[in-house]
């Protein structure tokens, strides 16, 4: 940033980090990237300690020894959840795991912005300050929506709809910082998916064994809404043998129910902005978060807006990376007398 | 702008740690004292123009709004027996302001359960003369006592015993003794169908017919009618009640259907709908109404004269909300 004096510039390594109720990312002023799930787990006692080796585990690898762990998703629904020890303790384990992957200098200040839900209230973000300010010298929060935007220069006119795993976030940008106004949450996201999909799957295949974080990678891997021209089959156990199973309709359902919910607050958002720039929005529509790489989620929303006049829906190119880069932009730009501030 | 958006964002986190006002509390402020002023017009206006305002002190009157005051003290004025007071509906549906318990991680204290019809009203009754009313305070009273006995939690009924309660006297209840939580308690009936279904509700608009006309009828008794709640239904679905009730639906109709069908497979799922039922409407708390069973068919009827059916449904009824309240809890996941 221009107004960020060279020794600042020295001194200080600045990271936008986006929490997540699935992932949680960081992107560094070093240019490190890094992610991970956002899943913690303690060993449940001396003897889970030394199988595992290790006092705390993350993401995957927690998910893997889940039984001989005390586990926590303390970003449920994308809210850390105030007063739960736990949920505040997971949250600064996450924050220091990701601020290690970022290999900060020894000596140098970390400036950090974090992006955490358009409809976080006071408390929350409060409760995220807490878990974050001991890992870092300053600390900005903002909303994810809006750290997307910002990274996408999308500053003026545009609506950003950022599916995540627990809320899904809209926030329309109109030249100044979001009003509460401005904003949205619903949850009817990636989790709401995967528990549609699980009762299906259930449904339909009431011999086969699973479980919700295997409907979760089905997801991930297959998700699309209308058509797809390949079969998805799957692999499930059935009395112990494996068995291959078509899923292809249970995924299409569940991934094709967070569209109504979706379709209705993005009109209704719409809506709410002065007409004179209403057409201006529709036309710089952007989707983001994990729940935009749901095949063909951005054309079904383009044709649902239609009968309101032409629209464009583009989705971001790194959904992973956009709230972490957006926050890090901010960073980076936020003039250094501000940061003192703080 | 950019600058200008840096200097907000700055602010904005100033405000949250206690050291700044933001713009729109200011513009808040601002309206406050607008409203405070044209109060202020309005109260002199009254008394200059007395002679206008039609204002009785009849002993009648004078009780009757005394106690509706006694009743709930923070409400606008009185309305009429059975019906909801427009203002108080409006403030509720406008406000915005839900209590999303889960989702700012504060605790669900007190649970209302709301055992349909009762008194006066015997809700539907089945071939064999079994009465909804019954049926629902019994499931009720199942609920209460597995809620009370797994679970940390205040629990409340609308109705204990065979009394008529209106539904709008239920609403009251759940909202003067602050319930997180709301579930009403109700058994179908398909006169035309021979068929066993569940169904499980959250307040919403709805085009489907046949739930318009299921809302008629659990909505009996109040006067307000279906066109009424256009605008009071647009308002809520501005707020994150709907999106709360869903989830809350959907794990409540999940549970049923998966223990229902380990008994009776031949149950169909009928799903989670949105209809615009009275007993729901008041509320800002996530709220569902179960249509536990089917009193038209007959089997189902006989069923529901045995004990143990009606201890089932109130298990999957107890297990729905426990979902809805662990959700997301790795550890109770795992546990189901």
């Amino acid at each position: 940033m221009k107004q960020n004096d060279e020794q600042n510039q020295e001194n200080v390594l600045f990271v936008g980090i986006d929490l997540g109720t699935s992932r949680s990312a960081i992107s560094a002023s070093n240019g490190k990237r890094e992610w991970i799930e956002s899943y913690v787990g303690w060993p449940k006692d001396f003897i889970a300690e030394q199988v595992i080796g290790k006092p705390v585990l993350f993401g995957e690898e927690a998910l893997q020894h889940r039984l001989s762990l005390d586990l926590c998703r303390p970003l449920e629904r994308g809210i850390i959840k105030e007063g739960i020890e736990s949920s505040e303790r997971a949250v600064k384990e996450i924050i220091r795991h990701l601020i290690d992957l970022a290999k900060s200098e020894p000596g140098k200040q970390i400036h950090a912005v974090v992006g955490v839900p358009s409809d976080s209230l006071k408390v929350n973000k409060l409760a995220i300050r807490r878990a974050v300010a001991e890992h870092v010298q300053a600390l900005m929060v903002v909303t994810e929506p809006f750290a997307i935007a910002y990274g996408m220069n999308l500053l003026n006119n545009a609506l950003v709809i950022d599916i995540g795993a627990g809320t899904t976030d809209f926030c329309i940008m109109h030249g100044t910082i979001p009003s509460e106004e401005d904003q949205k949450t619903i949850f009817t996201a990636g989790d709401y998916i995967d528990e549609q999909l699980f009762n299906y799957l259930i449904e339909k295949y009431p011999n086969s064994r699973f479980n919700k974080n295997m409907v979760r990678q089905f997801k991930e891997k297959f998700s699309f809404v209308r058509t797809l021209d390949e079969d998805i089959r799957v692999e499930l156990p059935v009395d112990g043998k494996p068995v291959m199973h078509d899923i292809k309709n249970e995924v299409r359902r569940a991934c094709e129910s967070i569209l109504p919910a979706l379709v209705d607050t993005t009109t209704e958002m719409i809506a709410r902005f002065d007409p004179e720039f209403q057409m201006k929005i529709k036309n710089n529509i952007v989707m983001a978060g994990g729940g935009s790489l749901i095949r063909g989620i951005d054309e079904y929303l383009q044709d649902a807006l239609k009968e309101y006049g032409a629209c464009k829906v583009t989705r971001v190119k790194d959904p992973l990376f956009a709230g972490s880069d957006g926050a890090l932009k901010l960073a980076t730009d936020m003039p250094a007398k501000y940061w003192e501030k703080l | 702008m950019r600058r200008e958006i840096l200097r907000s964002v700055y602010e904005d986190n100033l405000v949250m740690l206690g050291q700044g006002r933001s713009l729109l509390t200011k513009r808040r402020l601002y309206l406050g004292k607008k409203y405070l002023i044209a109060a202020l017009l309005c109260i002199i206006a009254v008394l200059v123009n007395g002679r206008h305002v039609n204002i009785s002190f009849s002993p009648t009157e004078l009780t009757a709004q005394t106690a509706m005051m006694n009743m709930a003290p923070a409400l606008p004025p009185p309305a009429p027996e059975g019906v909801p007071n427009p203002a108080e509906l409006n403030s509720v549906a406008g406000s915005g302001n839900v209590a999303l318990s889960r989702m700012f991680g504060l605790k669900i204290k007190t649970i209302m359960i709301d055992a349909g019809h009762g008194g006066s009203d015997s809700g539907t009754v089945g071939k064999m003369g079994t009465k909804e009313k019954d049926i629902t305070l019994d499931i009720a009273r199942r609920l209460r006592q597995h809620l009370e006995a797994k679970g940390n939690y205040r629990i409340l009924m609308t109705r204990e015993d065979d009394s008529a309660v209106s539904l709008n006297r239920r609403v009251e209840l759940a909202k003067t003794a602050k319930a997180d939580l709301f579930i009403s308690v109700h058994i179908n009936y398909l006169p035309q169908k021979p068929i066993n279904i569940i169904e499980t509700y959250y307040f919403g608009p709805s085009t489907d017919a046949n739930i318009l006309r299921l809302a008629e009828q659990e909505n009996a008794g109040s006067e307000q009618g279906l066109s009424d709640f256009r605008a009071i239904v647009e308002k809520l679905g501005k707020t994150m009640k709907l999106q709360e009730s869903r989830e809350f639906a959907e794990s409540i109709q999940s549970n049923m259907v998966r223990y229902s069908r380990k008994q009776n497979s031949s149950i169909q799922d009928f799903g989670v709908k949105r209809a615009p039922f009275v007993v729901l409407l008041g509320l800002e708390v996530p709220s569902v109404l179960a249509e536990v069973s089917c009193m038209s068919n007959r089997e189902e009827e006989k069923e529901l004269q045995q004990e143990g059916h009606r201890e089932y449904i109130a298990r999957s009824l107890a297990l729905g909300i426990f979902d809805y309240l662990n959700k997301g809890d790795l550890t109770h996941e795992a546990k189901r």
